[in-house]
């Protein structure tokens, strides 16, 4: 097993850099491969300006909020030994989502501007505060879930509000744009503002995969190993609603990759939780980097959003998971 | 006698009701003793507390260590814990489960070494997991899932053994066969606490029985003592023949009073 884990890595891995310099191509300007990789490296005359402006932040940000998701999907998934977690479950990414979207609506900031991922990012910080507020620092599972109902629900609400008070239609109109996801006219600030947060979120969950592993046993079997449950759930919850939260504030909304891109390996690299985090994790930044390409590839008209491709993509190959799983999925305890 | 694990004086409150009070005994390297009692008695709560998973008042020492005194990793390596029910979420391989058992002895920077390989092969060779070793855990019976419970449980090689219901859910042959696993275990230097709702079993099998009522331990000596007909009326509420197997007294549950 440990041999076809490292072979799915390599082979994500190469996936990765190939949906990446296929990104660099792809756009109105259309560039070959070399050029694509000599404007990379050389940064000069228009294809360098291409690819190194415009370019390269929005493919290295599809591959790091991709990332960010499969491995927040793997990581609640291993934490709630539940094939069904999400990284929207706890609300960060619906507080993130709220936050940006009151900047845009009352900030006057427009859509692209640095103001809105820094509003994303706190929203997200708040809704932690507000769940470890509400339910506790050592709260049970079911009470942490519950909390991160509410405030989910709150935040979605909140957005439902904003969208309703928007001063005038066309702001209501580019939140509701902003909200289905998009990388265009990301910038290097975007960039710089979401990657420590991502990273932050990486160490934190990577941090625990030994304690998804025993937690498997359940949660008082695995306490008795060593693995200190409550302190695992805060780290996990933080480190989700840090990544997801910094996602959602630079791109929308991109939904699905979280969910999908752990049971995509599960059958290759087996059920073990711990072992699911690496692969999952390059399968989504593969899944965003794709997504990303096909919106370019496509009529120009009107850009389709990520997060609308990113669910075109994610719900059919979910459901094959589903068909092809459905007898080990019926066997297995929720 | 080598003490492996004494409770001294040991509550253990939750919600505001007193659900296990003032339990004292002691647990000796070699022995296994069985802890029954009425459901409700507070036999879990106390084995929890034992392990180190619920806060409790009083005195619980593992050799002549504070429990309380133990870092959590430190405490695994002391004691392993069965819980009740066999639970397995994901579907790993049998093999891959029992490792968990070394956890509490891993090295967060390395793989498994020669010595939890050891364990690991020992304990799927005691308890006959070895045969399914590489099949997943959830496509287990019910009497399989039982002995990789215990082989996991084993595999930490602690000196302390605390298992919950054991044999709850197992047919006869399966219960027999964990309670051999478990005497086995015992002889060869373990300390072991077993929960058992099953009178004959732990009369048959135990070294010493605790009876638990009402949060209180009750009693505390050899299966005969423990088990005699009176206690088992008033603790029970049963009214129990006795049939002598080999040479032993055997309660067996006559009719409710």
């Amino acid at each position: 097993m440990e041999r076809a884990s490292l072979r799915i890595n390599f082979i994500l891995a190469a996936l990765i850099v190939a949906l990446a310099v296929l990104s660099l191509m792809v756009g109105p300007a259309g560039l070959s491969p070399r050029a694509a990789i000599a404007g990379l490296f050389s940064g000069e005359g228009p294809a360098g300006i291409i690819v190194r402006e415009i370019r390269l932040p929005r493919t290295l940000l599809a591959g790091l909020i991709g990332a960010t998701l499969g491995l927040s999907g793997a990581a609640l998934q291993g934490l709630l030994r539940n094939p069904l977690a999400e990284p929207a479950l706890f609300g960060a990414p619906q507080a993130a989502a709220a936050a940006a979207a009151a900047v845009i609506a009352f900030g006057f900031a427009p859509v692209t501007s640095f103001a809105v991922p820094v509003a994303g990012i706190l929203g997200a910080l708040v809704s932690i505060a507000g769940l470890v507020a509400i339910a506790g620092r050592r709260a049970s599972l079911t009470v942490t879930l519950l909390a991160g109902l509410a405030l989910a629900s709150f935040a979605g609400s909140m957005t439902a509000l904003i969208l309703n008070l928007a001063p005038n239609p066309f702001i209501a109109l580019e939140i509701a744009f902003w909200l289905l996801g998009s990388l265009e006219d990301r910038s290097t600030d975007h960039l710089v503002i979401a990657t420590p947060f991502m990273i932050a979120s990486w160490i934190l969950l990577a941090a625990n995969a030994r304690a998804f592993r025993a937690l498997t046993l359940g949660e008082d079997a695995a306490a008795s190993l060593g693995v200190d449950v409550a302190r695992t759930r805060m780290m996990v919850v933080t480190g989700v609603a840090l990544g997801v939260g910094a996602a959602v504030a630079v791109a929308g909304a991109v939904g699905f990759v979280g969910l999908v891109a752990p049971h995509l390996l599960r059958r290759a690299v087996g059920s073990d939780p711990a072992r699911v985090m690496l692969p999952a994790t390059l399968a989504g930044a593969a899944l965003v980097l794709a997504a990303d390409v096909a919106i370019r590839l496509g009529p120009s008209a009107v850009e389709i959003k990520l997060g609308v491709v990113t669910a075109l993509i994610g719900v059919p190959v979910f459901l094959a998971i589903i068909f092809r799983e459905r007898r080990l999925l019926e066997g297995a305890p929720s | 006698m080598n003490e492996a694990l004494t409770a001294n004086g040991v509550s253990v409150r939750l919600g505001g009701a007193t659900i296990v009070q003032g339990a004292s005994f002691s647990l000796r390297a070699g022995e296994l003793v069985a802890l029954v009692g009425p459901n409700g008695a507070g036999k879990t709560t106390l084995m929890r507390a034992l392990a180190g998973l619920v806060p409790a008042e009083g005195a619980i020492e593992l050799g002549s260590n504070p429990l309380a005194s133990m870092k959590p990793r430190e405490r695994a390596r002391h004691i392993a814990y069965l819980p009740q029910g066999h639970i397995f979420h994901w579907p790993m391989p049998v093999a891959d489960i029992v490792m968990l058992g070394r956890a509490p002895h891993a090295d967060p920077f390395s793989s498994t070494s020669p010595e939890d390989r050891a364990a690991v092969a020992h304990a799927l060779a005691t308890t006959e997991t070895d045969v399914f070793a590489q099949r997943a855990v959830t496509t287990l019976s019910g009497g399989e899932k039982a002995r990789v419970a215990l082989a996991r449980a084993l595999a930490t090689q602690a000196p302390v053994l605390l298992a919950d219901e054991p044999t709850a859910a197992l047919d006869p042959r399966h219960q027999l066969v964990v309670m051999e696993l478990l005497r086995t275990a015992a002889r060869g230097g373990n300390a072991i606490l077993a929960i058992l709702h099953d009178l004959t079993l732990a009369a048959r099998f135990a070294d010493r029985i605790l009876v638990m009522d009402r949060g209180r331990i009750v009693a505390d000596g050899s299966p005969d003592q423990s088990l005699a007909p009176e206690r088992l009326a008033t603790v029970f509420g049963i009214e129990a023949a006795t049939v002598l197997v080999g040479d032993k007294h055997v309660p067996i549950a006559g009719r409710a009073l």
